[in-house]
């Protein structure tokens, strides 16, 4: 089967750059500018607003992964007393501060202040909590309250009051002003790249699909972290046209494609093409996955604030298990999917913690079988080659009857 | 033509052969060692030799390509990659479903404890593969575990599940951690325990590991156990008290996988000939 070669996208071959000039931007800009280390569901568009460079030390961890940097950081971080069970990009990131020398680009550019949001978990409040005092640099966290089921006007009023109060933080620590002319266009840059990437995430329902999650996971870098900026915008027209064009020449991503399966969890940094390649070979294709379509919401509401408040409270993450399941089910049955995928990520606790759940749910309302692979995003010790394998060969063949 | 299952597994490999009947013409097990492959390719040797009367060497001068051999190679198991004679290989969830359906047809549901995998599976109509749960990359719950935790004892698998069936308070085991189980063991000991009330509680933390993995997946009678531990009677009578269902033990269950791996021979074979 070695002759299955995936299609590369073309327009993934700007990403090197266009990342590595963000870095490069962040680590000679912040003599000028003041820098804010950021969590992923962190509202970016006020930090941008305000003229401050966000760094994502999250990012940062996927890219250790893929770098096959992660496994000797996390021991660096372990060694420092912080525990194996730790999230993994959090032990990149605190192994790379002790460490830069055996880190990527010599670690993060130094912060000048912190904001760490805990709509996407609660390690990312001990992970900044940590940092704050290790580099005496001031913290805000914003807390946006876990919804069982619909978000309430009176948890998103609860995080807005706290934006509030983040504007004020940011202005004392950096001497920098929010200005709403300037808020409201980054937000409309930012609602422009959310709705394009939607868009794209939904041209995996074509038959045979233009893309695969492997191809999502790499193109996903903009939305996160050049949220809010023309870049993102321009990359995701482009990567939009190429898709389109592939979807009209009925043009798919694998060459053959005889299964559509749902990812669920965060990628595999370090086995990218080595663990999304053994499904290559069963001709099977993720159409479709969860965790990209965190960044896919589009900001509504008049008041800026508000509206952030309430798409970042109302991240997947940030709900309940009837919500996650009924995602899922709604990803298995809108792009017909044969299957879906579960990555247990031993570090990402409260994406794993439904999982099983969820599960039987999905199965139970569409009829088709899940896996469940034991795996962590970054770190490469938590992966048994042999024994994933073994289930995947197991759950083709299932799926084959 | 013959057909034979190949389970190359992590502590034994096993063969079962058939002839075109589906009849079972022979088996054999062997350690799998560092040699696994080459081992099960000798007993596949052996048991041609035993049909055919053609000898083992002679079979061994072609260098075991598959083409020319009489026989049709299905091979599962951890070392299912490596046999050079096997036309196919299949994964051992597949393997026991099929094996263990082709013995008892009511089959619903089948608890393999291997070396080093543990699996739940539930099987549909016919031997497929419904669902499976297997347990994650640690050794609670397999056979290694007992073997590993048998030898603080002086006994072996087999042995500490008859211990277990005589016991009449188990010690707790609270460790999953095969390492610290056996240290649990030790100071067990060292208390004055009987051997008999620390095999049962080994042989009921092999189960509760299992259990719950089953409950992941729903168990569904006719429960039946296979691969080496199903000889242990501890664990498959603490199995049946956990899962509140009784769990039949198949003969020869180490041989299920192998005997799941030639049927799956047969039947591709069956479906390549033309139509007459």
């Amino acid at each position: 089967m070695a002759e299955l070669r995936y299609r590369r996208l073309q327009t993934l071959n700007r990403l090197p750059r266009l990342m590595g000039n963000h870095y490069l931007a962040a680590r000679y800009l912040r003599y000028v500018r003041p820098v804010a280390w950021i969590t992923s569901g962190a509202p970016v568009e006020i930090i941008r607003a305000m003229g401050i460079l966000p760094v994502y030390p999250e990012n940062y961890g996927a890219l250790c992964g893929s770098r096959q940097a992660a496994g000797t950081l996390c021991q660096v971080a372990e060694a420092r007393g912080y525990s194996r069970e730790l999230c993994s990009y959090a032990k990149c990131n605190l192994g790379s501060l002790a460490e830069p020398r055996q880190a990527p680009l010599g670690g993060l550019p130094r912060p000048t202040v912190l904001v760490a949001c805990n709509n996407i978990c609660g390690t990312v409040t001990k992970w900044y909590q940590a940092l704050a005092r290790d580099l005496r640099v001031p913290l805000f966290l914003w807390d946006t309250p876990f919804s069982p089921g619909e978000l309430t006007d009176g948890g998103v009023a609860y995080a807005a009051a706290q934006l509030r109060e983040m504007v004020r933080f940011l202005e004392r620590h950096t001497g920098h002003k929010l200005h709403q002319d300037r808020l409201n266009r980054v937000m409309d840059k930012s609602r422009e790249a959310s709705r394009l990437w939607s868009e794209i995430r939904l041209l995996g329902r074509h038959r045979p699909s233009p893309l695969n999650a492997s191809d999502l996971f790499i193109a996903m870098a903009p939305i996160v972290v050049l949220r809010g900026t023309d870049q993102a915008i321009d990359f995701y027209r482009e990567l939009k046209a190429e898709l389109a064009g592939r979807v009209a020449k009925g043009e798919g991503a694998l060459p053959v494609e005889r299964y559509r399966l749902v990812w669920d969890n965060i990628a595999i940094w370090h086995k990218l093409l080595r663990f999304y390649g053994q499904f290559l070979d069963h001709r099977a294709c993720f159409v479709a996955d969860t965790y990209t379509g965190g960044w896919g919401t589009v900001m509504e509401g008049d008041d800026p604030l508000t509206a952030l408040a309430r798409t970042y409270t109302g991240v997947f993450l940030n709900r309940g298990l009837a919500y996650r399941a009924s995602q899922m089910v709604e990803l298995v049955r809108d792009f017909g999917a044969h299957g879906f995928v579960m990555h247990a990520n031993r570090s990402c606790k409260p994406y794993t913690l439904f999982q099983y759940d969820i599960r039987r749910m999905v199965t139970e309302q569409t009829g088709v079988p899940g896996l469940v692979i034991e795996a962590d995003m970054a770190d490469p010790r938590s992966y048994a080659e042999e024994a994933v394998k073994t289930r995947i060969q197991a759950f083709m063949e299932t799926l084959d009857g | 033509m013959f057909f034979a299952g190949v389970d190359i597994g992590s502590t034994a490999v096993k063969v079962v052969m058939l002839d075109q009947q589906g009849k079972v013409v022979g088996c054999e097990t062997t350690r799998t060692g560092y040699r696994g492959a080459e081992n099960a390719w000798h007993l596949l040797k052996g048991l041609l030799a035993a049909q055919t009367g053609v000898t083992p060497e002679v079979w061994g001068r072609q260098g075991g390509d598959p083409a020319k051999l009489p026989v049709r190679v299905v091979a599962t198991g951890y070392g299912r990659h490596k046999l050079a004679q096997a036309h196919r290989q299949v994964s051992e969830i597949t393997c026991h479903a099929r094996g263990a359906y082709h013995l008892e047809p009511g089959t619903a549901t089948v608890i393999d404890i291997g070396g080093q995998d543990s699996k739940v599976i539930r099987v549909a109509q016919g031997g497929t593969v419904l669902d499976f749960a297997m347990n994650d990359k640690c050794a609670a719950g397999t056979g290694r575990f007992l073997e590993v935790v048998a030898g603080a004892l002086e006994e072996n698998v087999d042995s500490l599940g008859r211990l277990a069936v005589a016991s009449n308070q188990p010690v707790a085991i609270s460790s999953t951690c095969t390492v610290f189980a056996e240290s649990e063991v030790v100071s067990h000991i060292a208390a004055g325990s009987s051997k008999e009330n620390i095999a049962a509680g080994l042989c009921l933390a092999v189960a509760e590991r299992v259990a719950g993995m089953a409950g992941r997946i729903g168990v569904q009678p006719r429960v039946v156990m296979t691969g080496g531990v199903a000889h242990n009677r501890g664990v498959v009578r603490a199995l049946a008290t956990m899962l509140g269902l009784p769990v039949e033990v198949l003969p020869d269950p180490h041989l299920v996988g192998a005997l799941g791996a030639a049927l799956l021979a047969r039947d591709a074979f069956a479906n390549n000939q033309p139509k007459t």
